[in-house]
């Protein structure tokens, strides 16, 4: 499996494909988050534009190969293998933009809740921002899974697919990456940060059991 | 490793590309698949390679797998080399023992001077080096070649050749489609033609026979590998096989009790393919 990971990590790197996710995500954080305005609110926002970008990461990393280099790798390793260390680097990816979008947010933002009233501990504050973040790449990651090969082939399905899924995982109330989100947007009133661990816990079952499916499904065509 | 039963189709409702195959490639077997076009030879490959899964019955006991595809497109961002060397390790092999087999496999195929070139700047015909390589870097214990022969130059495709026979030797399968009838002819354990969806028995083209002079003090055993044509000499025996089952007729004499004494092996004159 580590070879695979390597593999598929290299592919990733080298092909440039994870360009466009990562300067989408750049535009959509440099559109919606502004300088100065209160820290946690900017880390709720952060973590929901990571979403659509973890599912693009996925369908970066499980179209990387042409079909016969899939092949070849998947007689070697067996299928489901080659299809989840495609998944694990592109959610690896996305924790690592994560981590990048919660650093950048902690630099540029202010210190205190909504109102600007209450000071907010930094650290904590940044540990809640990336809980979130992470929630979130790891629903961009199970969207990405159900959206792109084995289960739809097709670009004209898949990207659709996608975008509606997004919706879906993001705007409900009842869905993790909105539980997460909106802690965040309540702990900025409040001025008490708590970090939001039942979402991540639920978005983790999600990206876990989207894999699987996708795993299971990988050697039928 | 055996197939039972096995049928493919593409969808719920779709036709059967293959149906009720059964077949078992134990290990050191070298096996050619015929077919027309569009029969379902390259369907029966990626089965066997384990690419894709069949709709119906069971695939039991693979080794691990090789898969050479008929096309491979090199549009992947990596050296040959780099390329290589990721295979070998997916296969299991150690860091250095991948670099080490990566170089090795492009030396013998007369490519290692493109070892740093990226895939995609290769020639067509290096590209199938490099997809041939990489079915062979990790030794693996069953060897699928779809055509890998084509596209590789004369010098190349012997090598190609000695590999296959030299995996088969090592206890390895190897199973293979090739538009050359006269491709490893006579060292094939067995063929297997596909015709309407289904899996059948066919002739081998009669290839290079051996014949082995051995004298015993004993009488010969009944059953003999490849079955012998069996002529009494003064004090010893001749016997003509064909050159595939040769190695096991040769451990079949030795180990016999009491044993017997291999006088001369010799190549048997073919009388219906003069010249190979």
């Amino acid at each position: 499996m580590t070879a695979l990971l390597r593999y598929q990590a290299a592919l990733l790197l080298r092909s440039h494909r994870w360009l466009p996710p990562l300067m989408l995500y750049a535009v959509l954080l440099t559109i919606g988050v502004r300088p100065g305005e209160p820290v946690l609110d900017s880390f709720g926002l952060a973590a929901g534009l990571l979403l659509p970008v973890a599912a693009w990461l996925v369908r970066v990393c499980v179209t990387n190969e042409p079909d016969a280099a899939w092949d070849c790798a998947a007689a070697a390793a067996g299928p489901w293998r080659v299809h989840l260390a495609g998944i694990l680097t592109a959610l690896a990816a996305s924790l690592a933009l994560a981590a990048a979008g919660t650093a950048v947010v902690a630099l540029i933002s202010d210190p205190h809740g909504a109102g600007g009233r209450v000071a907010v501990p930094l650290g904590p504050a940044a540990g809640a921002g990336f809980v979130a973040a992470a929630s979130c790449a790891l629903l961009g990651t199970a969207v990405g899974a159900l959206c792109n090969r084995p289960l739809l082939r097709s670009t004209a399905r898949s990207v659709p697919a996608t975008v509606l899924a997004v919706f879906l995982v993001l705007l409900p109330g009842g869905s993790p990456a909105n539980a997460a989100v909106t802690e965040l947007v309540s702990a900025s009133r409040s001025g008490e940060v708590s970090w939001p661990l039942l979402p991540l816990a639920v978005a983790a079952v999600f990206a876990a059991g989207a894999a699987a499916v996708a795993c299971a499904l990988s050697s039928r065509r | 490793m055996e197939l039972r039963d096995v049928g493919r189709r593409y969808g719920v409702r779709g036709r059967w590309v293959l149906r009720d195959v059964g077949l078992r490639v134990p290990g050191g077997t070298l096996l050619r698949i015929e077919g027309g076009n569009g029969s379902g030879k390259s369907t029966l490959l990626r089965l066997l390679a384990g690419v894709d899964a069949p709709s119906a019955g069971r695939i039991t006991g693979r080794p691990r797998t090789a898969y050479v595809p008929e096309r491979f497109p090199a549009a992947l961002p990596l050296t040959a080399l780099g390329y290589l060397t990721r295979l070998g390790r997916i296969h299991g092999l150690g860091r250095r023992a991948a670099d080490r087999a990566a170089r090795d496999w492009l030396e013998r195929f007369g490519a290692g001077r493109y070892a740093r070139t990226p895939l995609r700047e290769l020639s067509k015909g290096t590209t199938q080096k490099v997809a041939v390589a990489q079915g062979l870097v990790g030794a693996p214990g069953l060897l699928v070649l779809d055509e890998a022969w084509t596209g590789l130059d004369g010098e190349s495709r012997r090598v190609l050749d000695r590999a296959v026979l030299d995996r088969v030797a090592d206890g390895g399968a190897v199973v293979f489609v090739d538009h050359d009838p006269r491709r490893l002819a006579g060292v094939c354990q067995a063929v297997h033609r596909v015709e309407g969806g289904r899996l059948v028995p066919a002739p081998a083209a009669p290839g290079p026979r051996v014949r082995v002079e051995a004298e015993g003090a004993g009488p010969l055993p009944d059953a003999l590998p490849g079955d012998p044509d069996r002529e009494p000499l003064p004090g010893a025996v001749r016997l003509t096989v064909a050159a595939a089952d040769s190695d096991a007729l040769l451990r079949a004499l030795l180990t016999a009790a009491p044993p017997w004494h291999i006088r001369s092996v010799t190549a048997a004159p073919a009388p219906e393919e003069p010249h190979r």
